[in-house]
């Protein structure tokens, strides 16, 4: 029986792709872990070792060869309400305002034009974006975009919200900044997030655990929780510590 | 200094325009060229006050256009329509596909024998071809923007609860609609260069009809009249396209790209 | 990566097997044809069963419609007109073009008539050609050079707007005179969308010419397929525009492959101006 505060359930996920030269390439390689409710879980790997494939395949993106993902309960078959994704690349619809992308989700599942306007403001507020309700996404700069993004994915309420590599695309003092904002916008509004990064200070500045993935074929190597208190230096001693432990575990692969 | 330069040639422009009316007017004058074949402005005036009511120009004009409203809606639509079929229906479109890359190469105008052989020559024949220089350029548009639309814009709409034919209508047809827009303008200028063209070979009403009855009757300021008449339209037309319904509609495609 | 779903919503099919949908169905598609004619299901006159269409191909390739102007000789007054009036396009055009857009004045100035002259239905020229010239080759020529030179033009102009002022300012840097920069930097800086606008204009030509030639001649692939019409040969008609659609695609593709191996620096540029 699972804990009742388990949120995320994988089990025994394996994932093999079929390329055109009919290699089986073997991107998972029977990956389980759970993330607690409320939780702050990375998975933290070099390009290449599956990390994305497996949220995608939590996402419901992706179809694993074997194994079973639940959420709260619930199977996952298929992208669903109860999983809120951000991309890395701006994934906003350039044609919507970005209050109306926030409101897309919300708009789709019935929600009345009142509540879901207002729910809408709330989370700009959140995000710190009032002021640009009306801009349209090619006048917001790259963090503000993702901003949106993640109000957007927060607009359906869902169980977790997953990351994939969201900063990679922004530069090295907007990265920060928004590792910033995120986890203020977790400490207020309380949501369990699986983050995928290849920044190992992203992953031990922002995580409660860190799941260390390996490639070829991709598994957890090594998994680890960060005990330290928030807001993370990452000057200080123990954080180096962990940095150093992560990065040793990576290891210098091929 | 960059707004002088911008007001210099703004009078530039103005002056080159000037220039070539006076220019006009002083060939006919002095009789450079045979002033029967060659009227100047106010010749060709005269010649239309003599030969055309006003009534009878807004008929042909009537007719024109009539004609490349009714060919451009049929055959845009259907190069929409079908182009995101194509480019939905991975494999449909392989199949549909066939048949219209097979067509494409062939002008507009060259359908037009077959058109008369098919549909006679009254009405349905021109908009068959009108419609068809709306067609493909919409079409290849279409289907050029349904294939390179950002996945993860795709992606964003599943994870927000879109499947299926919602998706393809709230997401990917307007991600899709710059590229169909740009088609627009193309379908447009088509269509209308085919309507003058099927017009001037085997019509009896219209401005094509018009210039071509008026070489027949010898009456050369209608024919320049025509032309400047039939130009005049088909600016307006593509300004009004261009500026009125691409660019407000797609306020949030060029916002910080114009210049 | 790719989403999964009942359809490969970003899977597009490898080129092998799109090749093979679009012979597979180009043949089922000519077959159904074949067998609906043969079974009288569509009329022989509005459009001839493709082995019907075989056979006229073949007999315009050899004995030729109107009598003895065989295909050959209508492909050949086509291309022979479009050749005239677009390399005399091309020689006025491409000086004018860069002369034009090197001064700002002159380009402004320049600019209503060539916005105009644009506007305006090169076709609608004809009866005005034919009013001045008769109907004679002449008329033909001037109306598929009016249409290619404004597309040279406005290509050209805008090509020599758009060289980046870095370039030039490179070549500054390493010393160049004002004709050295002219002919290092700026004029291959410009060829890309010259090359367009060439592109541009021989699509243009061809559909000039195609339509002039409707009016007023016998030879010539746009009167072959007139003729065919006045006759109510449909046979003819069809076989005459296939040869249409090859010709207009032979062009496209030759230009493709010119450009590829002229400026493989630019492949791709796409098309602006009309």
């Amino acid at each position: 029986m699972a804990e009742s505060n388990v949120k995320v359930d994988v089990q025994s996920i394996t994932k093999r792709f079929d390329t055109e030269k009919s290699e089986h390439a073997l991107a998972l390689s029977n990956v389980s872990f759970q993330v607690k409710t409320n939780e702050f879980v990375t998975i933290v790997g070099r390009s290449g070792c599956g990390k994305s494939t497996m949220l995608n395949i939590i996402a419901g993106l992706l179809s694993p060869t074997s194994g079973t993902v639940t959420i709260a309960g619930e199977p996952v078959d298929g992208p669903g309400l109860n999983r809120g994704m951000v991309f890395q690349q701006s994934s906003l619809f350039p044609w919507l305002t970005a209050i109306e992308n926030i409101e897309f989700g919300p708009k789709n599942t019935g929600v009345p034009k009142g509540e879901r306007r207002a729910l809408a403001r709330e989370l700009i507020a959140l995000v710190r974006l009032k002021g640009f309700e009306d801009k349209y996404p090619r006048e917001l700069s790259g963090g503000m975009q993702q901003r949106v993004a993640i109000a957007r994915a927060m607009a359906i309420d869902p169980d977790i919200l997953l990351m994939d590599e969201p900063f990679g695309a922004l530069d090295q003092l907007t990265r920060e900044d928004m590792q910033r904002e995120l986890l203020r916008i977790w400490e207020t509004r309380k949501k369990t997030v699986l983050f995928v990064t290849h920044s190992i200070d992203e992953a031990v500045y922002l995580s409660d655990r860190v799941l260390v993935f390996a490639p070829h074929p991709g598994f957890i190597k090594k998994e680890l929780t960060i005990r330290l208190p928030r807001p993370r230096l990452k000057s200080s001693t123990e954080f180096m510590k962990y940095h150093e432990d992560i990065y040793e575990t990576i290891g210098k692969e091929s | 200094m960059k707004k002088d330069r911008f007001r210099l040639g703004l009078i530039a422009s103005w002056l080159g325009f000037l220039v070539i009316i006076v220019i006009w007017q002083l060939i006919s004058t002095f009789g450079l060229v045979n002033p029967e074949l060659f009227p100047g402005p106010i010749a060709v005036a005269r010649s239309v006050a003599a030969n055309l009511t006003a009534v009878r120009v807004l008929q042909h004009v009537g007719f024109s256009l009539m004609r490349v409203g009714l060919g451009f809606l049929l055959g845009g639509t259907a190069g929409v329509v079908v182009g995101v079929i194509c480019g939905w229906y991975v494999k449909l479109g392989a199949v549909l596909r066939t048949p219209v890359e097979l067509l494409r190469p062939i002008p507009p105008l060259a359908w037009i024998p077959l058109a008369i052989i098919w549909l006679g020559l009254d009405e349905a024949s021109k908009v068959f071809i009108i419609a068809l220089g709306a067609f493909f350029p919409l079409f290849t548009n279409t289907y050029k923007g349904m294939i390179t639309i950002d996945p993860n814009v795709i992606r964003a709409g599943q994870m927000l609860g879109l499947r299926g034919v919602r998706l393809l209508l709230r997401v990917v047809v307007p991600g899709a609609l710059p590229d169909i827009a740009t088609g627009m303008r193309l379908a447009w200028s088509y269509s209308f260069g085919s309507m003058v063209a099927a017009e001037l070979i085997a019509a009896s009403s219209g401005l094509g009809y018009m210039i071509m009855h008026a070489r027949e009757l010898g009456t050369i300021g209608v024919i320049v009249f025509g032309i400047l008449l039939i130009g005049a339209i088909n600016f307006l037309t593509d300004y009004l396209i261009q500026d009125v319904i691409l660019t407000r509609q797609l306020r949030w495609h060029y916002i910080g790209t114009t210049g | 990566m790719r989403p999964s779903g009942k359809k490969a919503r970003s899977g597009r099919l490898t080129r092998a097997v799109d090749i093979r949908i679009k012979i597979i169905t180009l043949i089922a598609l000519v077959a159904t044809w074949e067998l609906l004619s043969r079974l009288g299901l569509i009329s022989m006159l509005a459009l001839p069963r493709p082995s019907h269409l075989v056979v006229t191909i073949g007999r315009l390739a050899t004995v030729g419609f109107p009598i003895d102007i065989t295909v050959w000789l209508h492909i050949r007054a086509t291309v022979w007109r479009i050749l005239q009036g677009y390399l005399l396009a091309a020689a006025v055009a491409i000086p004018a073009g860069l002369v034009i857009g090197r001064l700002y004045l002159l380009e402004r100035a320049a600019n209503p008539i060539i916005t105009f002259a644009r506007s305006v239905a090169t076709i609608s020229l004809l009866p005005l050609a034919i009013a001045w010239f008769g109907v004679s080759e002449l008329s033909r020529v001037l109306l598929v050079m009016y249409g290619a030179f404004w597309a040279i033009l406005t290509n050209t102009i805008q090509g020599v707007k758009s060289v980046d002022l870095t370039l030039i300012n490179v070549g500054r840097m390493f010393g160049a005179s004002k004709s050295g920069l002219f002919f290092q930097v700026i004029l291959p800086s410009t060829l890309p969308r010259i090359f367009a606008g060439m592109k541009i204009a021989l699509g243009i030509s061809f559909m000039v010419i195609i339509g002039v030639e409707m009016i007023g001649t016998v030879e010539g692939l746009g009167a072959l397929i007139q003729q065919a019409r006045y006759f109510y040969k449909s046979d003819i008609a069809i076989s005459g525009t296939v040869f249409i659609g090859i010709f207009g695609l032979l062009i496209s593709v030759v230009l493709d492959w010119l450009e590829r191996r002229m400026l493989p620096w630019a492949v791709g540029l796409e098309e602006v101006e009309r």
